[in-house]
């Protein structure tokens, strides 16, 4: 199901959420299930699935990361760990290792700090490369040229898609940290 | 459409509500009270009793005496344990994912316990309203799990309820407190209750309450606190949590705790162990802050999940009869910044809200809509024994995910799904909620057959699924197994229980009744008989009375209370005019007496 679609929306990253939120309202006030306790079984079945379906969209749609792993999986893209570059594992890897030392109990409270400082920086940069590569997107999809060659579409679709492997990383970290202490 | 009540089936104490004119109002039970005690006492021979007449027999009966049944709901024996400790119930041998409770030689499960309660609430509303309810809200806290949401509708089935939808507590609360304070903005609602905790965060905006954040324990309440009493009482005394004075003990206890919300010292007294020990505020307030504090913590689980500061919260509304401890009061103030609302009655609140959920329900309120979120993760067992997560906790319902599985052998027809709520990376740590075999797969080779997989959370917060084979298009039939439930087929047979329960009851009641009165007039032509005026009535009078006598002492033999109904009535017709005749002349004696008396 293309989510965007159930918002009335073209596939473009950027979004206005105040007004997402106030569609989310006005489509909730006229499908919910609540307002068909007395309609035939089969029109209650259908509020119910379409205010799911409705609910699953504005999940997702109003989530930045969310928001773009719809977008992927409608255009057929799946995100691939094989792509991640070596360098970046490398550095993953030595975060890694000081959280491993924190698990162990044998940080102090100043490692502890200094590697949820660095776990956070990376993770902002992601969030601007986002930002950026979604950006990059809706241009190339809207105001770009007329057509955007299928070349194109796909260049920017396997830049976000690089983007979110790499991230997905970081944020495994981010929880893992906050999760041990 | 026919009227729905709105009802809070509580730990402590349910309660019923009612719209009316626009307005909610509790409807008292048969006492005047509108509290009803989740108590329910099982008299030998099959009589029920719910509510105060129940709850004044907690002390002198406990052990078919059962109260906070709520903590039991949609628990296998495992989960409860250590409660049991502290109880005085018996457990049937045949509890495993289900718990039964054994009274008087027959098991009771959680919701069949809990359907005499509601029940009870259905009949108060009856009388009040001079109508049958059928259709029902209930209420659950927030953070119940499938199961336990699942128990709370079946107990309604059994209780002869349609219940259209369930409620969380906190939520119902904010939609009394909206209707009432007409406010715009964000609040959060602590609903600490007799045995479960809730915080849930709402954004109100023009008519519309959306759940942003829910977090609790719905194993944290009132009962705990007044366990640390207990504990405290039995250390102090050096006794065990076997010793017979525990219902005596959990009763000086409650009444301390109350004692202590407004009273900086009160008195722990249990008379019968002639214990008495004063206990101040400051030493209450040690006891629990643990318990406390385990509260705030999901404070502040729900508002990092909201992705809030505290200090953007408008108003903190309480809900629940243990927020009227002080130091729950200023620890909530401490981290929201703010003094919280207690201007509503947190007995009451949630039923209100319930009644007003009703009213959106039959079309009464279209300005009004509730927006309610999962407060668990739903998620599936992946290779390893990993939790995949695929709707996330504090989803908006009713909410849904697909999910595609394969086989992994070639010419595999069979594939095997186990569904889990939880937060935890492994499924041991995850609450197991329902498996199922995907069956009749068409035979291909591994990894060819798609087969999709839709689960489907409801407005009400319970799982459904559906399955479809995305090559041949054909749909799979999923029987869930509930991991810690009922089967449809097990609820239906206690739906029958519960009727033929019901009806023995009345059968059994109404031939105790008819036999004490049979008994009465026995009596009574037994004295009769040897008076001289029977001697001197007609022998055929005579042989009419022994007769009908004789027939009723043989009518009341059998248990049809009919008959012996009947039979009353005859000797009652016959021996009328002897009856007649005695009377006149006890009063011609009586009279010729006080004559006498005043010559004298």
């Amino acid at each position: 199901m293309n989510y965007f679609e159930v918002f009335g929306l073209p596939r473009l990253l950027s979004l206005d959420l105040k007004a997402l939120e106030k569609t989310f309202h006005e489509l909730s006030r006229k499908y919910h299930p609540d307002y068909f306790t007395t309609a035939p079984a089969e029109e209650r079945q259908r509020a119910l699935q379409m205010t799911a379906a409705l609910n699953d969209a504005y999940r997702t749609l109003k989530h930045p990361v969310r928001r773009v792993e719809h977008l992927l999986e409608i255009e057929g893209f799946k995100p691939d760990g094989s792509k991640v570059p070596k360098s970046f594992l490398m550095e993953v890897f030595e975060i890694n290792e000081q959280l491993e030392e924190v698990k162990a109990g044998s940080a102090s409270k100043e490692q502890i700090a200094a590697l949820r400082r660095e776990i956070q920086e990376r993770a902002q940069s992601f969030d601007q490369q986002l930002q950026l590569a979604a950006d990059e997107w809706d241009k190339v999809s809207a105001s770009g040229p007329a057509n955007p060659t299928d070349e194109q579409k796909k260049r920017q679709l396997s830049r976000l898609t690089e983007i979110l492997s790499e991230s997905s990383y970081i944020r495994n970290l981010q929880r893992e940290l906050e999760e041990t202490s | 459409m026919p009227r729905i009540v709105g009802i809070d089936l509580g730990t402590t104490n349910s309660l019923v509500a009612i719209i009316e004119n626009g307005t909610p109002r509790v409807i008292p039970g048969a006492d005047g009270n509108n509290l009803v005690p989740s108590v329910v006492y099982f008299e030998e021979g099959g009589n029920v009793l719910v509510g105060n007449p129940a709850r004044a027999k907690m002390i002198e009966k406990p052990k078919n005496t059962i109260f906070s049944i709520k903590r039991f709901m949609g628990k296998g024996l495992a989960d409860v344990r250590d409660d049991l400790a502290l109880l005085p119930f018996e457990v049937a041998p045949s509890s495993d994912s289900i718990l039964r409770l054994k009274i008087f030689g027959r098991e009771y499960t959680p919701p069949q316990i809990s359907s005499f309660i509601l029940r009870e609430l259905k009949r108060n509303a009856e009388a009040a309203l001079g109508e049958e309810i059928v259709n029902a809200v209930i209420t659950v806290p927030a953070y119940f799990n499938d199961a336990q949401r699942q128990a709370t509708k079946d107990a309604g089935r059994i209780a002869g309820l349609d219940v259209l939808r369930i409620v969380n507590e906190p939520t119902a609360a904010s939609l009394a407190y909206g209707l009432q304070e007409r406010r715009q903005g964000i609040i959060a609602v602590y609903d600490f209750g007799g045995g479960t905790f809730d915080i849930s965060i709402l954004k109100l905006s023009e008519g519309i309450f959306e759940v942003l954040s829910t977090n609790g324990d719905t194993h944290l309440g009132g009962d705990d606190i007044d366990e640390q009493l207990i504990r405290f009482v039995l250390a102090d005394l050096k006794l065990t949590e076997n010793t017979p004075a525990l219902p005596a003990i959990r009763a000086a206890a409650r009444k301390t705790k109350e004692d202590l919300s407004s009273a900086e010292t009160a008195e722990l007294a249990v008379e019968t162990l002639a214990y008495r020990r004063p206990i101040t505020r400051a030493e209450f307030d040690e006891l629990i802050d643990p318990i406390v504090e385990r509260t705030l913590k999901s404070c502040r689980l729900a508002l990092q999940d909201a992705g809030l500061q505290p200090n953007s919260v408008d108003e903190v509304v309480m809900v629940g009869g243990s927020t009227r401890i002080p130091l729950v009061r200023s620890r909530v103030q401490a981290v929201f910044g703010r003094v919280p609302h207690t201007d509503l009655n947190p007995d009451e609140v949630v039923a209100l809200g319930a009644a007003v959920q009703a009213d959106i329900l039959a079309g009464g309120k279209r300005d009004m809509l509730l927006l309610d979120v999962t407060p668990l993760s739903l998620g599936i067992e992946t290779m390893g024994g990993v939790m995949s997560k695929i709707i996330p906790r504090n989803s908006t319902i009713p909410a849904s995910a697909s999910e595609r599985f394969t086989t992994f052998v070639d010419g595999q027809t069979n594939v095997k799904v186990h569904v889990l709520q939880g937060e935890r990376e492994l499924v041991q740590d995850c609450r197991s909620l329902a498996q199922f075999d995907l069956k009749g797969i068409p035979p291909m080779p591994a990894g060819l057959p798609l087969i999709e997989v839709k689960f489907l959370i409801d407005a009400d917060g319970i799982l459904s699924v559906s399955a479809q084979e995305q090559r041949t298009g054909q749909y799979q039939s999923v029987a869930v197994k509930p991991t810690y439930g009922l089967t449809d087929d097990e609820v239906e047979r206690m739906i029958l229980d519960s009727f033929e329960h019901a009806e023995t009851d009345i059968e059994a009641r109404e031939v105790i009744e008819a036999r004490n009165e049979a008994e009465r007039v026995l009596r009574a032509t037994a004295k009769s008989l040897e008076r001289t005026e029977f001697s001197q009535l007609p022998e055929e009078e005579q042989d009419g009375i022994t007769m009908a006598a004789d027939h009723l002492r043989d009518a009341v033999k059998v248990p049809d209370h009919r008959a012996i109904r009947e039979a009353t009535e005859r000797l009652d017709q016959a021996t009328h005019h002897l009856a007649e005749i005695i009377m006149n002349a006890t009063i011609a004696e009586k009279l010729k007496d006080k004559r006498v008396r005043e010559v004298e």
